[in-house]
């Protein structure tokens, strides 16, 4: 009994140091990794202001016509700064983007669509239809904005008019809807609600996480996401970087 | 005699890693201050102490569990790519490959539940898959049905509760009894979920669920008025966890796209696309996800 209580405030001293050593060694990968990110960044600004100067002979001739609609989802944060935005539009006109899917989660840069307009050369608002009636060595672009009440909103929207119809039809009892709720179905309801529904090849992310933020699920199927940082540090190396990489991808669908 | 050496100890470790490590890396989540280092030591060393976690009843369990999210993803979901690129780099065939996989899968699991997950959602087979030649398709179905029978009593060892989700009409009656006998077995286990995708495709999970509100809707069960997102999200085939929506998505393989794995759940998962092909993807991978997850902010679409 005299050596219970020095035994335990023994053992509690070990496992207090234990787990404090424990907590240490996962705090030391973090400052690792931490490090190993920082000089990759100062790697890849350097590269992308040489890709800028055009020492890389690589990204002086992008195939574009690959890339036949492009996505750009911003970060709430740097949706408020439209000027960063506009430079972006401009850069990727002078590349030769031909359409691009303007988004933003609380849809900043709808309501800024006017000056976005007004400001980039050659811009328009991208038509329901899709269509674009220039020719391909105009340096023109389509512009579609986005927000998150075309995403799960939207779908909802269109859940409601095939239900509708569904109930209108005086289905059976023991029908389940395979002839109302089909694919072609809901993207065309999704076109009836307003969602054009333009399906981006490439979404370029700009902001902190490394998510879609909410950009249009029915769209995002077979796109390729890449994260860009944020847009205060984006770089027109990195944005030639990530068009040319992806011309380069081969996509098997699944198959 | 001992404590003045492990706190000089204790004192070398602060001055040579901690300290500069907080100065340095601006994205741990601890700022550098003094007040945060004298914090960390306390809360380091009084995590598991009783008196710390009688002092902290106060607080609710929504606070507690809402902290310890943080730190973890409690949902990881996985898109397993690479394997057949695995087995072309070793000169062997595709079904090795697949075999390979199977085997970091479970490997994987058990180290995801080690460090704190709850939920791990394995995108296994997709209705694109139905179009890949023959053999491999009947090699993959066999791996399933050999892998659900063999890892059955870790399934119950462990208390394992397993789900699977996907259209369901095309897979074999054998297949299909396993399945069913599998998440019978393991239903009521809670704490550790695995949900296996099998002729899963997202679009297809949406318009289920908008099928099973229809049905529901025809029935009487729900007015239309009340159909919105929530009651969506209550039918897409996730619903059978506690974490329906991944916190961490991870693409093994380099391939930078989410090929039509859940579309709609995944709307603010963080998005890890490492370069390492899925059998090659072990513990040393996984720590780095992590790592990598819990550097970011997240903040879901609003400012916080």
């Amino acid at each position: 009994m005299d050596l219970y209580d020095p035994m335990m405030h023994v053992s509690s001293w070990i496992r207090q140091v234990g787990n404090l050593g424990l907590d240490l060694l996962w705090r030391f990968i973090h400052i690792v990794v931490s490090l190993w990110y920082i000089v990759f960044g100062i790697f890849e600004a350097i590269e992308s202001y040489a890709i800028s100067l055009g020492f890389d002979e690589r990204y002086n001739s992008i195939d574009i016509k690959k890339l036949r609609c492009l996505a750009v989802a911003v970060d709430i944060a740097d949706a408020r700064d439209v000027a960063n935005v506009i430079e972006l539009l401009q850069w990727l006109t002078t590349i030769g983007v031909k359409q691009v899917g303007l988004y933003d989660s609380q849809g900043l840069l709808k309501k800024s669509k006017d000056l976005v307009l007004a400001t980039v050369p050659g811009s328009f608002l991208l038509e329901e239809n899709g269509k674009n009636d220039f020719s391909p060595d105009e340096k023109r672009i389509a512009i579609e904005f986005i927000s998150s009440s075309d995403n799960k909103e939207a779908v909802m929207k269109a859940a409601n008019i095939l239900l509708q119809r569904y109930l209108k039809s005086s289905p059976p009892e023991n029908d389940k809807g395979e002839n109302f709720f089909t694919e072609s179905h809901l993207s065309e309801a999704l076109r009836v609600v307003g969602d054009n529904g333009h399906v981006p090849d490439l979404l370029l992310v700009y902001g902190p996480i490394r998510s879609h933020l909410g950009f249009p699920a029915w769209r995002l199927r077979y796109t390729e996401i890449v994260h860009m940082g944020s847009l205060k540090y984006m770089r027109y190396g990195s944005l030639l970087k990530a068009i040319h990489k992806f011309t380069g991808v081969r996509q098997n669908y699944g198959t | 005699m001992s404590f003045p050496i492990v706190l000089t100890f204790l004192a070398l470790i602060l001055v040579f890693f901690l300290v500069p490590g907080l100065f340095i890396s601006r994205r741990l989540r601890v700022s550098f201050s003094l007040t945060n280092i004298v914090r960390f030591i306390k809360i380091a060393t009084s995590k598991y102490d009783d008196e710390e976690e009688r002092n902290e009843k106060g607080s609710t369990m929504g606070e507690k569990v809402k902290r310890e999210r943080h730190k973890m993803p409690k949902h990881v979901a996985v898109i397993l790519d690479g394997n057949r690129h695995w087995a072309e780099k070793r000169g062997l065939g595709t079904s090795d490959g697949h075999e390979a996989g199977a085997k970091r899968l479970i490997e994987n699991a058990k180290d995801c539940f080690a460090m704190g997950t709850n939920t791990i959602s394995l995108f296994a087979f997709s209705t694109e898959n139905w179009e890949r030649p023959e053999d491999e398709v009947n090699c993959l179905m066999a791996l399933f049905e050999t892998n659900f029978k063999s890892e059955m009593p870790y399934f119950q060892r462990e208390k394992i509760k397993i789900s699977v989700i996907g259209n369901r009409s095309k897979i074999s009656e054998s297949l299909l009894s396993l399945i069913g006998e599998v998440e019978e077995a393991t239903k009521s286990y809670e704490g550790k979920h695995i949900i296996i995708a099998i002729d899963y495709s997202g679009r297809f999970d949406i318009l289920q669920a908008c099928k099973s509100l229809a049905k529901k809707a025809k029935d009487g069960l729900i007015e239309v008025e009340d159909i919105n997102e929530k009651a969506m999200e209550k039918e897409l085939m996730t619903k059978c966890s506690e974490f329906p929506n991944p916190d961490l998505l991870i693409r093994t393989s380099g391939e930078q796209r989410i090929s039509n794995f859940f579309l709609w759940q995944s709307a603010y998962s963080e998005l890890y696309f490492p370069n390492v092909l899925w059998p090659d993807f072990g513990e040393a991978e996984y720590l780095e996800a992590l790592t990598w997850y819990q550097q970011r902010q997240r903040r879901f679409g609003r400012r916080v």
